[in-house]
């Protein structure tokens, strides 16, 4: 029996949101370039395995330093936060943009279940995309040289994952915060990923301002850094930066649903 | 949530975009059943409607729908359809999965989604094309399962914008039929046009709106008596106009006529338009009329006589 009088239950209006958005934000263009994006690390490792295979003389990259690369300066520093700033940042403004958002706010939903049903659809998809193109590219550059040690290197795999997956609810907040509070997100993203971000590469206090830094420092393969990065870099510990994440993440996505909640979005229809 | 207030009330509400007044002080009730309302494009229609469905709040005053606050009260919308005049889709889904998909939001389980999406698809007649996708439908159709997801979950209040917007005369009279059926069950129905005579097909309760202020509400007739001494104008193409001219000069129902600069033009005041409409296709027939519109339409000048009263 339908209880008329009040909204539907936050979990299962979250869930049918998540439903819908899911197919949506899956068979986006959108979704297919970051899948192209996100999988060229393990078309590199592949090339990489095709060039031991064959003996061609190379600079020898050991292939977990190669790996270590690709994991900390390209999905974290770069890829994920691209991805999630694309995806994020529109999870309502796609709804806005097509005029389809009147059919969300027009049922017994209430603002922060219909953010929330997004952002999980949003979290869905990028994981999807990100994380089996890790373990692809893992296996492809732990096995390149033989079998052995592979059995010690697989739980740094999964906190690699995790990592991964930390980078995309982090970066993922903030972008969907930018989105519902801002007309135009993506230049101010770009802007923040690409400038603010780089704070982190500073002495002092600074970069705890930053998310990469935090996240930086939860990475198990890290690379040898350079410049800036390689005479600054610090390392926080990792309790801490996991808790700094997980209170940004949350603080991020409340001040998001909570403008959501409060914002006309019939004028911008 | 009580109901016995009227379903919509509006207390001294105003709504204002910047310097811009949308509504300017608007105080009524409106009762069960279905009332039209009326008024030229920019006149205030749509902030009304969308002031009354929650998706915008008063700036100033109040606006309840069921007793409660329109803004910020989601659970309103198990008993609140609302037919949006933009034409959006997911265009992805079928008829069918679109209305199931709206319908899950209202809190049914699978099979209610299913059979009360069959049966409002049904009812605009689209249930032939229910697995269709949305994207493959054409303007009329659109426009009725827009309808459909409105009447789908049974309301007791629906909210139509320009609900028979380019819809054929078949489907607009299957609309019309539906809409008036459901007022007579006692739904309270508002409906927002820029067309008399659709509103008037619809219902005979109406207020009009213009610059944002309720400029007059009741009866139609009483309306009706006002326009009919304001001429109506009628602007009409055909391959033949002088022939036209000759053939209708002479009616007791044309006050004027008038050539367009193009050739192909004539324009007729009328001061009875429906006893015009009701003679004019014989004679346009044989004169070759191409193209028919009253410039009347829109209201607008309707509105500038009225408000010039």
């Amino acid at each position: 029996m339908r209880d008329t009088t009040r909204p539907l239950p936050f979990f299962r209006a979250a869930r049918a949101v998540f439903d819908l958005s899911l197919e949506n934000m899956i068979w986006s263009r959108r979704s297919l370039l970051m899948a192209l994006l996100v999988g060229l690390p393990a078309v590199l490792a592949l090339v990489y395995r095709g060039l031991l295979a064959a003996d061609v003389p190379t600079r020898a990259v050991p292939p977990m330093d190669l790996y270590a690369i690709i994991v900390a300066i390209f999905w974290i520093c770069n890829v994920l936060p691209l991805m999630a700033l694309f995806h994020a940042t529109s999870l309502v403004a796609d709804e806005v943009e097509g005029r389809t958002l009147t059919y969300l706010l027009t049922r017994p939903l209430t603002r922060p279940a219909i953010f929330a049903g997004k952002f999980a659809a949003y979290l869905a998809t990028s994981l999807g995309i990100a994380l089996p193109s890790a373990v692809l590219t893992f296996f492809l550059l732990a096995t390149a040289r033989g079998w052995s040690g592979l059995g010690t290197s697989v739980p740094d795999l999964f906190r690699d994952l995790g990592v991964m997956a930390l980078a995309l609810v982090a970066y993922g907040a903030f972008f969907a915060l930018l989105g519902v509070l801002l007309r135009r997100p993506v230049i101010p993203g770009l802007l923040f990923l690409f400038g603010w971000e780089l704070l982190a590469n500073l002495p002092g206090y600074l970069p705890r301002l930053t998310l990469t830094a935090w996240l930086r420092s939860l990475i198990q393969h890290r690379p040898a850094q350079e410049g800036l990065a390689g005479l600054f870099g610090q390392v926080q510990p990792a309790g801490l930066s996991l808790a700094v994440l997980v209170v940004a993440s949350s603080l991020f996505l409340t001040a998001a649903a909570w403008l959501f909640s409060e914002r006309e979005y019939v004028l911008d229809q | 949530m009580s109901d016995v207030a009227p379903p919509i009330t509006f207390a001294r509400a105003s709504r204002w975009y910047g310097p811009i007044i949308a509504l300017n002080d608007v105080t009524i009730a409106i009762p069960p059943g279905v009332t039209g309302l009326l008024g030229p494009n920019g006149a205030g229609k749509s902030t009304f409607l969308k002031l009354a469905a929650g998706q915008l709040r008063p700036s100033q005053g109040e606006v309840r729908l069921l007793g409660s606050p329109a803004w910020g009260t989601p659970a309103l919308f198990h008993r609140v359809g609302l037919c949006p005049e933009a034409d959006a889709f997911w265009e992805r889904l079928s008829g069918l999965q679109f209305l199931t998909t709206l319908l899950r939001f209202t809190g049914y389980d699978e099979e209610e989604c299913r059979s009360l999406a069959e049966k409002a698809l049904h009812q605009v007649d689209l249930l032939d094309a229910k697995d269709r996708k949305l994207g493959g439908y054409s303007k009329g159709m659109r426009q009725r399962v827009k309808l459909a997801q409105a009447i789908a979950h049974e309301p007791d209040v629906l909210l139509l914008d320009e609900p028979v917007a380019g819809m054929d005369p078949v489907n607009r009279r299957r609309v019309i039929d539906l809409v008036r059926r459901l007022g007579r069950e006692g739904k309270t129905i508002l409906v927002s046009s820029h067309i008399l005579h659709e509103v008037e097909a619809m219902t005979r309760q109406v207020m009009l709106i213009h610059n944002g202020r309720i400029l007059a509400e009741g009866d139609i007739r009483e309306i009706r008596d006002l326009l009919d001494e304001h001429p109506h104008t009628v602007s009409l193409r055909a391959r033949d106009p002088r022939k036209l001219a000759e053939a209708i000069v002479g009616w007791p129902t044309v006050l004027s006529l008038s050539f367009g600069s193009e050739g192909e033009w004539l324009t007729v005041q009328t001061a009875r338009p429906d006893d015009f409409y009701g003679a004019l296709p014989e004679v346009a027939l044989q004169a070759g009329v191409t193209e028919m519109y009253s410039p009347d339409d829109d209201l607008e000048s309707v509105f500038h006589y009225l408000v010039a009263r």
